[in-house]
């Protein structure tokens, strides 16, 4: 799920940050440096995030398109220049074009919006933008909501208490229900110093950008796996069941199925699952310090050198063309199958289904479908030549089954009654003419 | 209006399906059907019989047209929405068909084996059209409306079953509804007592429903009032959109003439209702056969009508604007998003990317393209289909695809990928093994390929058949080494009859003796002293010696039963064939094996004493040898098992037992007793074995025997033994 890191630069980001004497800060700075181990933690946990840089004031400008190189993310940062006044509206339908020119307007994405909370004065300002949003043409609509699902991450470089004295908290949180209520606002506690930054910086990591671990069970064989990206919750029916569905931490395998079978189904998200060393997972969260990566070479050697379950599983899969049927809770399954890349470049995927006991109507119930050993005679036939699927439907679709619409006169099939009428009228008048000896039938 | 404005759209979630709720108002819909005499009037529009005679002969009478009644053009429009519905939604999208004259006549239940066209068509065809002599005082579409309420309030399998499995958040089941009518009014006086009446009967039920179980409140009712006359005769009813009557029931007005604008109005209907829209697949290779033009082949049209989301890409970028095939309803044309037909098909091997799968219903499902793209989807063959973009670039957005008899528009994503340049596996955790049993495992998916199993078949353990699939995965991998050079037996041909036996849940007899069969023939192998294929990676030199192989094999086969011994008595009957074989060497290896038999009996005395009676019997000679080696050498020698017995006579001292305690010992062994070891067995192939020897009882042979018969002297000397 790609990320987009909007920077205000206007002036009243260089606002000095008043402490006691030594050391001045602009709240650029304390923005910089939060942002900087938000890009560290990102390259060393998160590296496979699509990440880019746009920075804003009364125009937009696309600092570094989305890239894993976390290194030239870095280094815009440390070349920002300063301009004039905020303008969030302009800087998100920069985002709205950005995200769909590269990802098109399916793919969810998030945004994380670093301000100081001064949105700006007059035309053009957030509040200004709130105001006006009932009276717009099509063609001047506010961007939010975007096309695509959004995240929205507002980081204020400011505390709730400064927010809260102006409408700038109330227009942010307007703006936050406006993008469709998902992301947060993260505000600074206390004094605004490099300490208060790197806290706020760390709620947002561990929200969004912690890595997801999980153990793939297969019986008694299982490896330790990270689930990239996030797999996100998922309210089915907010009547019926208004509680978000969780992917649970332990995917079950529950059995094997054919390519050709399960047909291209339909899924909510896809996932790669990276098999991981299980003395990793201990510092999730810790913001990738140096000392670490030197011994990390030799310790992935030694992962790479011990077998690991996904890597044969993946191995079978990719040669028998076939799925496994994963359990990701309670009613809700997915599916694991090799993905190969156009460099031929192949890893273990995983698709979630919609949650629901039946996501695929042509397997049936998922709950009820059990081992072929217990089936009188092998379903798939002794040399693999039948298959137990698809499932047949009880009744028959309409295209299926010989039904007749006569709301049109094409579709009157007794035009077909009236035209062996006519031949047989037809014939009876040929006959008329024959002698009176012949009788008619 | 197809695509909602962006303003209105709820809040979503961040993978929230765009669904309509479980229990919105498209759960129920019932239609009532006028049925009074009046129906029974022309329409007025024509249909031409004569059409297919061009060439007609002289003094056939040519046919007059005739014209459907009105009742005729309700009962088929409504058929087709139902249709369509029962086609896009074969599940929990419920009608209920009320006929209404001077009764009402209720065709069906919301129960679903009730819900199919055909179950209405049969209960239509024993209604019979309207009676044009009955008493029109007494017939009233009120009849039915009353009931439609009615109707509304009882409740259906879906709620039944949620309401049952939500237990006390219970009250999250709605229960909401529409009622379609299909009648001719006589005013718009007419239509708001109707609509007055229905306000009145919902009060009336919901107080009803309070105090039962089987029936519920409504809390929400759409009417749809849709009042049909006769083609060439002005409307007295007016149009009217929808509006609030009052919190729980809005109405809206159409009048529509009868014949082909009814028709089109409820197709409209139908998409507004279910959120469905269309799409016409375009350039359909089709070959003519009529006469004239006889193997040619010409392009074709075929609309389909399915859930919008199918579209929900389009209409979020704008691409919809642009699109040739578009064209708003508004106009009176319908709103259609063109696909063009791609003759590259897909094999159904590939797994594609797909974000949604949509039930599709052809709007004309007898027109000769439709049934042909129809045929040729069910024969099981999928189409890809391309989005035709203004910058004139080659998109592939959506399939068509049958599974299991029912179309389905599947949405592909064409976008980047997100996941783009993984890192390969080769390069992550594991990646650097090269041995992984691939095959084997490939093996082990076929064995756990998953079935369906009837609903009605009750397994005894009471577990649902997905978690017995989860069993048997957990029985197979009880032990399941994962590279090549883990394991020795899952090399060997020989032991496949074995493994595959031992993970069943249960042994018959015959498998038990497959299984010791298997037993015997390695056992046999390690007599002949046949090769095993043991890995020789990590290793250096030659790898370990052959007694070593099979020491490291059994141990291996022991792991892998033992694992399942507990399961039944038939498991563990495996198992104690296998100690039983491995530990009891054929007498012409015995002195071969003798330096591993402190180990073994170790095992031996860690099972339980469920051995047959000669395994004990041998082990109580040996043990009895032990013995005596520790009487022998008490200064040197560890013992050779803490708790042995104390012997029960003092045995006289046996000269030639001298060089075996070392081997016995758990102490090091020194040069001298390897050496002597060596020298024993080198010179033991040398010669013939002494018939005493061969025949002795724990290394005893008793001499001069008969001596003993005739003189009654107990002789003490025992066989001698190795030397």
């Amino acid at each position: 799920m790609p990320t987009v890191v909007l920077m205000d630069v206007s002036l009243s980001m260089t606002r000095p940050v008043s402490l006691d004497g030594i050391e001045e800060f602009q709240r650029k700075n304390l923005a910089v440096h939060g942002l900087n181990m938000l890009f560290e933690h990102m390259a060393s946990n998160y590296r496979l995030e699509f990440t880019s840089l746009m920075a804003f004031s009364s125009l937009w400008e696309l600092l570094v398109p989305f890239t894993r190189d976390y290194n030239a993310l870095q280094e815009a940062l440390s070349n920002l220049e300063d301009y004039d006044k905020t303008c969030v509206e302009a800087a998100l339908n920069g985002v709205s074009n950005v995200v769909q020119q590269e990802w098109g307007s399916a793919c969810p994405c998030q945004v994380v919006l670093v301000t100081d909370g001064s949105l700006g004065i007059g035309k053009g300002s957030l509040r200004h933008s709130l105001q006006t949003l009932k009276q717009r043409g099509d063609d001047k609509k506010f961007p939010l909501p975007f096309p695509f699902p959004t995240k929205l991450f507002i980081m204020c470089i400011a505390n709730a208490e400064e927010l809260q004295m102006t409408d700038a908290m109330d227009n942010l949180e307007e703006l936050l229900c406006l993008s469709g209520g998902d992301g947060q606002i993260f505000t600074m506690e206390g004094p605004l110093c490099m300490k208060s930054v790197q806290t706020m910086f760390g709620k947002l990591i561990d929200l969004v950008y912690s890595p997801f671990h999980a153990v793939l069970h297969c019986g008694n064989l299982s490896s330790d796996v990270q689930v990239f990206p996030r797999p996100e919750p998922v309210v089915m029916d907010e009547e019926v069941e208004p509680m978000p569905r969780t992917v649970s931490t332990d995917l079950e395998i529950v059995g094997f199925i054919e390519i050709a079978d399960i047909a291209s189904p339909p899924v909510i998200s896809r996932h790669l699952v990276l098999p991981i060393a299980v003395n990793k997972d201990v510092d999730e969260v810790g913001t990738g310090t140096t000392d670490e990566l030197e011994e990390e070479p030799s310790a992935s050697q030694m992962a790479g050198k011990s077998p690991n379950f996904c890597v044969l599983l993946h191995g079978s899969l990719k040669v028998e063309g076939m799925v496994a049927l994963v359990q990701l809770g309670p009613e809700w399954y997915g599916m694991l199958y090799s993905q190969a890349d156009s460099k031929k470049k192949s890893n273990l995927m995983m698709s979630l289904f919609d949650p629901g006991p039946e996501p695929l109507p042509w397997l049936g119930k998922i709950s009820h479908l059990g081992p072929i050993s217990e089936a009188a005679d092998n379903p798939y036939g002794e040399d693999d030549s039948k298959s137990p699927f698809p499932v047949q439907p009880q009744v028959k679709r309409s295209y299926a089954q010989n039904v007749t619409v006569w709301i049109k006169a094409s579709g009157l099939q007794c035009l077909r009654l009236l035209k062996c009428f006519l031949s047989l009228i037809k014939k009876r008048l040929t006959i008329k003419k024959c002698p009176p000896t012949v009788k008619f039938m | 209006m197809l695509f909602p404005d962006r303003e209105a759209l709820p809040s979503q979630g961040f993978h929230q399906i765009c669904k309509m709720k479980m229990f919105s108002v498209a759960h129920k819909t019932v239609f009532v059907v006028d049925h009074c005499p009046y129906m029974a009037e022309s329409s007025r529009q024509q249909v031409e019989c004569d059409v297919l005679t061009k060439s007609r002969a002289q003094g056939v009478i040519p046919l007059a047209p005739v014209s459907k009644s009105l009742w005729t053009c309700a009962v088929e429009c409504s058929m087709e929405y139902c249709r369509i519905l029962y086609d896009v939604y074969p599940k929990d999208k419920l009608v209920n068909y009320i006929v209404s004259d001077s009764e009402f006549h209720i065709l069906n239940s919301w129960r679903r084996e009730d819900q199919s066209t055909h179950e209405l068509m049969s209960a239509l065809a024993a209604v019979g059209p309207p009676n044009p002599r009955e008493d029109p005082e007494c017939c009233s579409i009120l009849h039915g409306l009353v009931a439609a309420v009615e109707s509304l309030c009882k409740i259906t399998e879906l709620q039944h079953e949620k309401r049952i499995a939500l237990m006390d958040t219970a009250d999250r089941v709605a229960n909401r509804g529409r009622i379609i009518c299909l009648t001719n009014a006589k005013s718009d006086t007419h239509v708001r007592m109707l609509e007055d009446c229905i306000q009145e009967t919902i009060i009336e039920q919901n107080k009803l429903a309070a105090g039962s179980d089987r029936l519920m409140a409504i809390q929400q009712c759409e009417l749809v009032l849709v009042h049909i006359y006769p083609q060439g005769e002005d409307t007295l009813v007016s149009d009217r959109p929808k509006k609030e009557i009052s919190p729980l029931l809005t109405s809206e007005v159409h009048s529509v003439r009868a014949g082909r604008h009814l028709a089109t109005k409820l197709n409209i209907l139908v998409q507004q209702h279910f959120d469905l829209a269309s799409t016409t697949i375009t350039n359909i290779p089709m070959k003519v056969k009529e006469e004239q033009h006889a193997n040619t082949s010409a392009n074709y049209d075929v609309e389909l009508l399915h859930h919008r989301d199918a579209h929900l890409e389009f209409f979020k970028s704008g691409e919809y604007l642009h699109m040739a095939g578009t064209s708003t309803r508004e106009n009176g044309l319908k709103e259609t998003v063109t696909l063009k037909w791609c003759t590259p098909r897909t094999n159904s091997i590939e797994l594609h990317y797909c974000t949604g799968a949509y039930r599709i219903s052809p709007t004309d499902v007898n027109s000769r393209p439709s049934s042909c793209l129809t045929n040729f989807l069910l024969n099981g063959r999928s189409v890809l289909l391309e989005q035709p973009r203004k910058s004139g670039s080659k998109v592939i957005s959506h399939m068509l695809s049958s599974h299991g008899g029912e179309i389905f528009l599947h949405v592909l994503n064409s976008n980047r990928s997100t996941l783009e340049d993984p890192p390969s596996i080769s390069e992550g955790c594991g990646g650097r093994v090269t041995d992984y049993r691939i095959t084997d495992f490939g093996e082990f998916m076929r064995e756990n390929r998953l079935t369906p199993v009837s609903e009605s078949s009750h397994d005894p353990s009471g577990k649902l058949p997905a978690e017995r699939a989860k069993a048997q995965l957990e029985r197979h991998t009880r032990y399941w080494p994962m590279i090549i050079s883990q394991t020795t037996i899952f090399n060997m041909q020989a032991v496949v009859p074995l493994a595959n036996l031992i993970v069943k849940e249960t042994l018959t007899d015959e498998d038990v003796l497959t299984c010791q069969k298997t037993v015997y023939n390695l056992v046999d192998m390690e007599r002949k002293n046949d090769p095993l294929p043991i890995s020789t990676v990590g290793s250096r030199g030659k790898g370990p010696k052959r007694d070593e192989q099979y020491r490291i094999m059994w141990n291996e086969l022991e792991t892998l039963v033992k694992t399942h011994a507990g399961a039944t008595d038939r498991h563990q009957r495996v198992l104690d064939c296998i100690i039983a074989c491995r530990s009891k060497p054929p007498e012409e290896e015995d002195r071969k094996k003798r330096g591993r038999k402190r180990e073994e009996r170790e095992d031996r005395t860690e099972k339980n004493g469920s051995k047959e009676t000669d395994d004990k019997s041998w082990q109580d000679s040996e043990r009895s040898v032990g013995l005596m080696d520790k009487d022998e050498q008490e200064s040197e020698v560890i013992k050779d098992s803490p708790d042995s017995p104390e012997p029960l006579n003092k045995k006289p001292r046996l000269t030639s037992e001298e060089i075996q305690p070392p081997e016995r010992t758990k102490g090091p062994v020194s040069l001298l007793t390897m050496w002597s070891n060596r020298i024993t067995a080198v010179n033991s192939r040398k010669h013939q074995e002494f018939f005493g020897r061969a025949s002795s009882v724990n290394s005893k042979f008793e001499l001069y025997q008969h001596l003993k018969d005739e003189n009654g002297m107990d002789v003490h000397e025992n066989g001698k033994a190795t030397r």
